[in-house]
């Protein structure tokens, strides 16, 4: 029998190949019940088997990258300056993988991966955990960005529509935020009540930067390959002035994933001035970037790429490579801070700010009947022949009958490995349909569009803190923003083509070319679109929120005891700029203002019975308005709210531990949060039903608990080791309310979408989505971090050693719709029985009734757990100190030196289910083609800095 | 001081100058531009014709099909394709010069054809390593595949046959005369000894009057759609009753048209399985009679 793993060919040629594949990872039969495709397994190693000599890059290219880049780092650098031991802004970039066609809310997830509250300074969890995990994009307590609160100069800056802080906003100016300080969501703190996650208060007036001038220098293998920074500062003159300013630029022509780009300008400028008691303070900041990005993809494509790094984002046009994920970001800030020290024991601090970020991606678009020109589109892939999955057809005897499937499948699989050109976009041939489309008198099929949600803030903060003595310390403030985002698409490539009708392709399907549903915008039908034009879509969105928040805390002996509350209202509306034809009646003009009334409070003890012991008890409860993000049934249609819209409760609490015993010190921590009446909103390409689609959950309950601790032993004053780590499980547990709607459908067909029938009494319900026991996803929900600290003579060494577990993909709620879902009648009214198994139920999912009707129990089916895994990382680094107070500081950061190709980050199911219409099985099974994300591979950082 | 600031407003200024738009790209030039083999195929030495008798058991048994495994390549015209949105994955090939009644469909495995193999194309076929076979009786080349019922079928060939089974042959022509359609008579059409697959695929044009038309029906309301996305109407000759299914998938933009009431000649692929259908191109097809006088 031939065996063809590892030949030179390494591809099946006949159904042994595939069934050797599968007997060669012992993984048949068992295979039909793993989670991940049988024979695409095997890419876990980086084999260069299956493909030519010399025909592309391996894995190892990341490591000869690397080490040029930083080579020509060391040879470049004239000088050095004191650095961190990591780049903190790589975790901002960590963040910049990017989403496909039919995932378009990643780009939330990416943002949602940077929630880590930097340099906890009484937190020796939260000061070590921002970095050490950052590679597997690691959240604390599995809390979304949006829980954690960013404030920079006491302003609060996070996106009031998102409710996340964007760290590119502040990316490459690493000097300037350098002065940072975390805050548990517990604690007392002098600027406001926090995020449930806690907050990161970064203090950045030019008299906190430190004086003279320095220049930085990075070479790398990551997003960028090179960043050159210089800041200089005046320190504080006598007249009581300070300015300071850093300027930075990272750049890559090509990142260390295929396809990706990198072009970032940095600027931070910031003057004081004090006078008395006071000091006015003003910045302004922006980051202007362009980059390409990289996309998931599933594992039979990685398989074939044979890379975890294969990016489907990019092709070649004209022989050059050309990325059709480009995000263009820029979002120039201004901030002016009022410092008025009143007297040693109250002082207020007001801070009033302006921001216009300009954020746009472009993806590609297709309208008519155009081909999918996703490369890695499932009809492309080889498995969508035949189910490889099914040992009906997966095996000899019915191959060799029907041996024309494994030819097809054959000649899909040589098509992916004759060329790289093969698995990315074909720029040209949309060129050309577009070209020969409109020479016999059509317009163009393909195009690329840009996706702006610009935005528009004003912001005040003002907290006014007093210490009363022994009655503690009283913090009050206030916290206004003001929002207007601007959410609008333009053409920003026609491919070739010069004519473009601004229809709804869906429509137009759906209801014909012609009808009212088909327009975009009714007000200017059928408009001619030319590049940059505005088209499909173009709404405003306002939110107002208005906070008053108040902290105390009191000692008194052993005891401190600390409370803090804040009640907030908010308020949103969406403004059309677009009459939409599915919607005429409500898309254009103001949808009328959805108003919220929040608040809550958190309270706690200390007890510190000496400075070697403290223990702490805190407990927290909140009610929270939705984002407006989540908050309209479809935005970029029409101005309706979503049903059940409500505030979000939270009840929270923590216990923690800290002591110090000899040369043994550390700090454990239990923490629980509950949610409830959470609104969540997916929005995604369908291919299940070919239109872009949103599906809102409202009365969404998740429970998130654990344990987290950090402990070190300080063996030697040269020689330290540090054990930090987290349990934790952050899950949905109930079924919550769905609500979806298709894009190109009109109220009428949705309404009849929206409703759920019972299978035994016929009677219509609500539509949920059976998520009950689903995890929350994309970031480790265990991780273990040993690391080794050696200094000496200026040297300093560390060795850190993470494990990561626990690492779920994002489920698909679509997938889940109790409308999609199998619903099972008990086959006997006496005892229940149905014809199915536990095991089939808890794998697919589906509903149980009794024959009353009455829903018995649900089953999410199976979300898929990534294997866990080990990453290694070593730094080293040297300062030299220089005459005249210069100083030169050397660093390099290794991360993942065993080059772990295979530990997944996240993920997620595609949203399209097994079966035709029909109820008959497809070839091509997507529940077993979640698309995922893999750390990055052995990368390099050389960091040289100069202070003069 | 000054010296300090000039330094920051310089290097600001270099920084912004390397800023410059990374994602900028010449336009390709795409004459020539080929989806299909850039060689020739060799020399023709098969027809349509030969293949229909060649194999004539395969387009007479129930959904059966064979793979070619000799070098037998045949030449025709791209007489029908999806430019209307009408026909999904399918070109009708028709033969050249004087067996022009003979025509089959060549099925590939893509949405909009239409810029690669537009109406008057001439193109050769290699039929080695594709399947020759029917669908619904209809004579196809292509390949075979799994249907939304589970069955497995002869479908479209995959679009990367294209580049070594298919060769494009000078410029298309939409006037040749393997685009005009053969004129079928109710008489012809009456006639039981013509349902037989050698006539069919074929363009035609036959003429009559749409039962179901009454001002406001539509080719192919999507609440009629049956299992094949599509939705069948009848065209109903005047003179001798003959009727002849119209056949029209509900995503096509003719499916929304308000259907004529007066006597049309209507021009598509000609098919039979019980009874004669036709398949529209695009509603150009659809001439009243009164205007064609």
């Amino acid at each position: 029998m031939p065996h063809y793993v590892g030949s030179p060919q390494g591809r099946p040629t006949a159904w042994v190949s595939i069934v050797d594949y599968f007997n060669s990872y012992s993984l048949i039969p068992s295979h039909f019940s793993h989670p991940s495709p049988p024979f695409w397994e095997q890419c876990a190693q980086p084999v260069t088997q299956g493909r030519e000599q010399g025909q592309e890059k391996d894995y190892f290219c990341y490591m000869r990258k690397g080490a040029t880049l930083t080579a020509a780092a060391l040879l470049c650098a004239s000088g050095a300056w004191a650095q961190q031991p990591v780049d903190s802004i790589q975790v901002v970039d960590n963040a910049d993988f990017t989403f496909t066609e039919s995932q378009l809310d990643e780009d939330n997830d990416a943002a949602q991966t940077v929630s880590t509250v930097a340099g906890s300074k009484d937190d020796p969890y939260l000061s070590e955990v921002g970095y050490l995990f950052s590679s597997m994009r690691f959240r604390v307590r599995a809390l979304d960005n949006r829980y954690n609160s960013y404030y920079l100069n006491g302003l609060h800056l996070n996106d009031a529509e998102l409710g996340r802080f964007g760290y590119s906003m502040v990316g490459g100016m690493n000097d300037a935020t350098r002065n940072k300080e975390g805050m548990s969501a517990f604690g007392f703190n002098r600027i406001g009540v926090t995020g449930i996650g806690g907050a990161t208060s970064v203090g950045a007036r030019a008299s906190q930067f430190a004086q003279g001038s320095k220049i930085t220098l990075t070479g790398c293998n990551r997003n960028y390959v090179a960043r050159g920074m210089f800041t200089h500062a005046t320190g504080l003159l006598p007249s009581g002035w300070a300015f300071a300013g850093t300027v930075g630029y990272r750049w890559a022509n090509e990142g260390v994933i295929d396809g990706t780009f990198y072009n970032s300008l940095s600027y931070f400028l910031a003057a004081e001035k004090r006078f008395g008691n006071h000091a006015l303070s003003l910045v302004t900041f922006g980051s202007p970037t362009e980059r390409g990005q990289q996309g998931a993809s599933t594992e039979e494509a990685y398989w074939l790429a044979n890379s975890h790094y294969y990016n489907p984002n990019w092709g070649y046009q004209a022989g050059e490579k050309r990325n059709a994920r480009v995000v263009n970001d820029f979002e120039p800030t201004a901030i002016l801070t009022w410092d008025w020290q009143i007297n040693d024991r109250s002082k207020l601090t007001t801070a009033a700010g302006f921001k216009y970020s300009m954020y746009s991606s472009t993806a590609l678009g297709w309208a008519g009947d155009a081909y999918d020109p996703r490369p890695d589109y499932y009809k492309n892939l080889p498995s969508s022949i035949f189910d490889v999955y099914n040992p009906d057809v997966n095996n000899p005897d019915y191959l060799a009958q029907n041996p024309y499937l494994l030819d097809q499948y054959n000649d899909l699989l040589d098509y992916w490995r004759a060329s790289e050109a093969n698995r990315q976009i074909n720029w040209d041939r949309m060129y050309y349909v577009n070209r020969a489309n409109e020479a016999a008198g059509g317009e163009a099929l393909y195009y690329q569009e840009r996706r702006h949600n610009d935005q528009r803030m004003f912001a005040l903060n003002s907290a006014y803190n007093v210490d009363f003595g022994r009655w503690g310390k009283l913090m009050v403030g206030l916290q206004i923003n003001s929002t207007k985002g601007m959410h609008y698409k333009t053409m920003a490539d026609l491919l070739g083509g010069t004519r473009y009708t601004d229809i709804d392709k869906f429509a137009a399907t759906d209801y014909g070319p012609n009808s009212m549903e088909a327009q975009n915008d009714l007000r200017h039908p059928n408009r001619q679109i030319g590049k940059d034009d505005k088209f499909g879509y173009n709404y405003n969105i306002f939110v107002n929120k208005y906070r008053a928040h108040a902290a105390w805390q009191v000692s008194k002996g052993i005891f401190s005891y600390h409370a803090a509350g804040y009640v907030e209202g908010t308020d949103m509306e969406r403004e059309g700029l677009m009459q939409n034809g599915r919607a005429p009646e409500n898309s254009y003009g103001r949808s009328g203002k959805a108003k919220f009334l929040g608040g809550g409070g958190r309270m706690g003890f200390v007890l510190a019975p000496n400075a070697n012991r403290v223990l702490s008890l805190q407990v927290g409860a909140q009610t929270d308005a939705p984002l407006s993000n989540n908050s309209f049934v479809a935005p970029r249609m029409q101005n309706n709210f979503v049903q059940n819209l409500t505030n979000e409760d939270v009840f929270s609490g923590e216990a923690s531990y800290s002591f110090r015993r000899g040369q043994f010190s550390g700090k454990i921590s239990a923490y629980y949060l509950r949610f409830m009446r959470g609104v969540e909103q997916t929005a995604f390409y369908n291919d299940q039903e070919s239109r872009f689609t949103y599906l809102t959950m409202t009365d969404v309950e998740r429970l998130h608990y654990g344990v987290e601790w950090s402990m070190k032993y300080q063996a030697t004053t040269n020689l330290s080791f540090q054990f930090t780590g987290t349990f934790g499980n952050a899950e949905y547990i109930n079924n919550p309310l769905a609500e979806v709607n298709y894009e190109g459908m009109n109220a009428a067909t949705l309404a009849a979408l929206n409703k759920w029938t019972n299978p035994v009494t016929g009677q219509k319900g609500n539509l949920r989505v059976i998520a009950d026991g689903m995890k929350v996803s994309g970031t480790p929900q265990t991780a273990l971090s040993l690391s080794v600290n050696y200094n000496v003579k200026g040297w300093f060494l560390e060795l850190t050693a993470n494990y990561y577990d626990k690492v779920y993909i994002d489920f698909s709620e679509y997938r889940r719709l109790s409308t999609v879902l199998t619903n099972y009648v008990s086959l006997s009214s006496e005892n229940l029985q149905y014809d199915v198994t536990e095991g089939e139920l808890k794998q697919q999912g589906g509903i149980l009734f009794d024959q009353k009707g009455n829903v018995v129990r649900t089953y999410a089916g199976k979300q898929e757990r990534c294997d866990g895994g080990f990453m290694l990382d070593a730094s080293i680094g040297k300062f030299i100190r220089l005459k005249k107070g210069k100083s030169i500081s050397i660093n390099l950061s290794l991360n993942n030196i065993t080059n772990n190709c295979n530990l997944r980050t996240g993920g997620y199911e595609q949203n399209r289910d097994d079966n035709y219409n029909t109820g008959v099985a497809r070839a091509y099974r997507f529940s077993k083609n979640a698309k995922y994300y893999y750390a990055n591979a052995f990368n390099a950082f050389m960091n040289i800095g100069f202070k003069f | 001081m000054k010296k300090q600031f000039a330094t920051i407003a310089c290097i600001l200024l270099a920084a912004c100058g390397l800023t410059a738009c990374m994602d900028d790209h010449d336009e390709p030039n795409t004459d020539g531009y080929l989806i299909t083999s850039p060689v020739s195929l060799g020399e023709v030495n098969y027809s349509i014709a030969q293949l229909k008798q060649d194999k004539a058991s395969l387009f007479t048994q129930t959904q059966s099909f064979e793979e070619i495994k000799e070098d037998k390549i045949l030449e025709g015209v791209i007489a029908a394709n999806d430019c209307g949105g009408n026909l999904y994955q399918t070109l009708l090939l028709r033969q050249i010069d004087g067996e022009s009644d003979q025509a089959i469909i060549l099925k590939v495995k893509t949405t909009w054809l239409t810029p690669y193999f537009p109406l008057g194309q001439r193109i050769k076929v290699n039929l080695k390593g594709l399947y020759v076979g029917n669908y619904s009786k209809v004579p196809t080349i292509g390949q075979p595949y799994f249907t939304s019922s589970g069955n497995l079928r002869l479908g479209a060939m995959l679009l990367g046959k294209c580049a070594t089974n298919v060769e494009l042959v000078g410029q298309p022509n939409p006037a040749c005369p393997e685009c005009q359609p053969i004129e079928r008579t109710p008489e012809w059409l009456r006639a039981t000894a013509n349902r037989t697959y050698l006539n069919f695929p074929q363009l035609v044009t036959v003429t009559g009057t749409l039962a179901e038309a009454d001002g406001t029906a539509t080719y192919a309301p999507e609440e009629l759609q049956d299992a094949g996305y599509a939705v069948d109407r009848t065209i109903t000759n005047a003179t001798n009753n003959t009727k002849v299914t119209l056949r029209t998938s509900t995503d096509s933009p003719i499916a929304f048209e308000v259907m004529p009431q007066e006597e049309c000649r209507f021009t598509g692929i000609l098919t039979y399985y019980s009874e004669w259908q036709v398949q529209l191109r695009t509603l150009d097809d659809v001439k009243p009679v009164n205007e064609q006088n």
